[in-house]
């Protein structure tokens, strides 16, 4: 027969050695150190960024044809007919020189915009991780519950994310947010101003500070509580049997994913929606949810193969990994559906103040990044993972991971630079540098944590169930 | 009416019938350790681990599966664009008639992949299991459709153990009826006819 059955799960601790808090620690450092040489360069050729590039001139052509073309439709729903400012030609079609006081964008444009898009990428991984928790509690899932702590672990970046989250959006919402520069201006709530902008009144019950200063630190407020609860009831699981802790913890999860489905596409708009603030689109918090899924399901493979390769989780076999691996294939499928709903619409539709976020995207430097983006998280994945010897080899996993982690990478970018900094920026020390020191920030909180509770949720109902997992044939 | 080949009429087994799925289990894995051959099992849902206590490979249909998909994107794109851009070019939207409204032709692509697919892993998998339609099938014991799982052993093939080892090694697994020369009987017939047929022909 061959099956033998576990009836017992035997208890190990990850040890969190001075090796790897080295490494963790001399990454920040290193990416820090980047980061920092990589700024001061771009500081001392901002000027010339983005300008002696012949595809550049091209780029700012076409934004202008764009304006011009999008001009009537776009500007007949202001209210005030201001003609627009004619130094608006550096950053690529938005309409955003409807208002009057218009910032180019400088140099901490780009320093604000990349600590934005890599402090929220990394974000995203402990969401998914929390969100993961929640949804194995709710839907009665046993399979992963093997993989239980690596989730908490990762949950765990959630604190120290969501604080540099909202640190850096305070510190750079005058910098980014154009609506924030608006609402700070003259014009703001004035109907005869020259830069009254009709859109941007509109949505000022969203857009406004208490929606900073408040409703973000409110919402992350409640997960973290939330999370450190779950966390609290599974550590306590280890010392008493019974079922106690694991019904609590299903109605907190049944409470976090309400919860989180309002206040996920609330912050997605608020975070990053926001930055093309005449733009919007209502698949846009599903869009963020899906990266945010898939790219923390890929953060997990990366530790449980990194777990495996040092000798830990032995009793996690390859079905678990399997099943794993076949949700990270179900993620970037759900991610192509989701990004190919919020395209066909706007591509077929055709409306100005709809396509200008693509028209963003799809001209000068970033159309290459738009098609590699699709690529990475869409294309490449799909085949490789589709079969099934690709699931079950740990350098298939770890690549397809890799190429999932950089292609989302990519992804956030797209979200965020265009609408920030413009054809000025690009990919470089700077960029590459602050995602290393994040990095070494998630590393070493996240082994951290996970030297800090028992491997496996020992107590846990389903615990064998995940053991003796089979995929079947 | 079509003979199904697997079964053939003048074959004789060596049955085990089990009404437990881990009995049979255990069972084939004991009859496997000590070299017997099985000819099939026959259960009426699937048994989990069976196919790898057989010792049967994975099945390579996927691929069949795959292949499907690929004629279904390939006919998708053809379709579509053979019909929007070369037969009959329409203005729709404002938007070019050439292949730069890729983007209109993924939703007939995606279709046609998933219905390609479907249709051909059914059509595929039929032909593969050998369920034509209107057959009749071959059983062994009326309730292998039902509740009872059987580990058929076919007489023909040599074995190192003997018919009657083979028998109370069944028993000793928990079968909870043995049969050392069994015969198939079509399901075509009821109990009654197949019973007359068997004592016409002998």
């Amino acid at each position: 027969m061959g099956h033998h059955i576990i009836k017992e799960v035997s208890q190990e601790k990850f040890v969190f050695t001075g090796r790897a808090k080295m490494v963790a620690i001399g990454l920040f450092l290193i990416g820090a150190i980047l980061a920092g040489v990589g700024a001061m360069d771009v500081k001392n050729n901002w000027d010339s960024i983005g300008q002696h590039a012949t595809e550049d001139v091209h780029t700012e052509e076409a934004a202008e044809a764009h304006e011009d073309a999008g001009h009537n439709d776009h500007h007949a729903t202001l209210a005030d007919a201001n003609p627009h400012a004619e130094d608006g030609h550096t950053e690529t079609a938005h309409g955003e020189e409807a208002h009057g006081d218009h910032h180019a964008p400088t140099w901490m444009n780009r320093v604000w915009a990349n600590l934005l898009m890599n402090s929220y990428y990394f974000w995203l991984f402990s969401v998914a991780a929390i969100f993961f928790i929640a949804v194995n509690y709710v839907a009665n899932a046993g399979w992963a519950v093997m993989l239980k702590r690596v989730m908490e672990a990762q949950s765990a970046y959630l604190l120290i994310g969501s604080i540099l989250l909202v640190g850096i959006i305070l510190g750079a919402k005058d910098t980014l947010y154009h609506w924030v520069q608006y609402f700070h201006s003259a014009a703001a709530g004035d109907e005869s101003a020259a830069g009254y902008d009709a859109i941007l009144e509109s949505k000022a019950w969203l857009l406004n500070n208490t929606s900073i200063f408040f409703f973000i630190p409110f919402v992350l407020i409640v997960w973290i509580l939330i999370r450190m609860k779950l966390r609290r009831n599974s550590v306590a699981e280890d010392e008493n049997k019974g079922l106690s802790m694991f019904k609590n913890s299903t109605r907190w999860s049944a409470g976090f994913i309400f919860f989180f489905a309002f206040s996920f596409s609330a912050l997605s708009w608020l975070i990053i929606m926001s930055i093309d603030a005449h733009w919007y689109s209502t698949m846009f918090s599903v869009y963020n949810f899906a990266i945010s899924f898939v790219t923390g399901l890929s953060v997990m493979m990366v530790i449980v193969q990194y777990l495996k390769a040092k000798g830990y989780m032995e009793m996690v076999s390859d079905e678990v990994v399997h099943d794993l691996g076949k949700f990270m294939f179900a993620f970037c499928i759900f991610w192509g559906y989701i990004f190919l709903s919020q395209w066909l619409l706007i591509w077929y539709t055709n409306l100005p103040e709809e396509t200008v976020y693509f028209a963003a995207r799809l001209e000068g430097g970033y159309k290459t990044l738009f098609a590699v983006n699709i690529f990475m998280c869409f294309l490449a994945p799909f085949l490789v993972l589709m079969m099934r010897n690709a699931k079950r080899s740990p350098k298939v996993l770890l690549t397809a991971a890799a190429v999932i982690l950089i292609g989302h990478w990519v992804d956030t970018y797209l979200l965020i630079m265009p609408g920030t900094v413009g054809d000025k920026a690009g990919i470089g020390m700077l960029e590459i540098g602050t995602t290393m020191a994040f990095a070494g920030i998630f590393i070493y909180v996240v082994l951290n944590s996970l030297s800090k509770a028992n491997m496996y949720p020992i107590n846990h109902p389903y615990v064998l169930e995940s053991a003796n997992h089979d995929v079947g044939p | 009416m079509i003979d199904k080949s697997i079964l053939l009429d003048d074959k004789k087994f060596t049955v085990g019938i089990f009404d437990d799925s881990d009995k049979l289990l255990h069972a084939v894995g004991t009859l496997k350790k000590k070299g017997v051959k099985i000819f099939d099992c026959y259960t009426p849902f699937p048994v989990h681990h069976l196919d790898k206590a057989l010792g049967y490979e994975r099945t390579n249909i996927t691929i069949g599966a795959f292949l499907c998909g690929m004629l279904g994107s390939l006919t998708g794109f053809t379709l579509a664009y053979s019909m929007n851009v070369v037969d009959w070019p329409m203005i729709i939207g404002g938007k070019p008639q050439d292949i730069s409204v890729f983007t209109s032709f993924i939703p007939v692509i995606f279709e046609l992949t998933i219905l390609f697919t479907a249709f051909g892993m059914v059509i595929l998998f039929f032909a593969r299991s050998r369920m034509i339609h209107g057959i009749k099938e071959d059983l062994l014991s009326r309730r292998q459709t039902d509740d009872h799982m059987v580990i058929a052993i076919d007489n023909a093939e040599s074995q190192d153990l003997s018919n009657s080892e083979i028998q109370s090694l069944l028993t000793s697994e928990g079968a909870i009826e043995v049969d050392g020369a069994r015969e198939s009987f079509n399901t075509s017939l009821t109990d009654e006819e197949n019973l007359v047929q068997k004592l016409m022909t002998q």
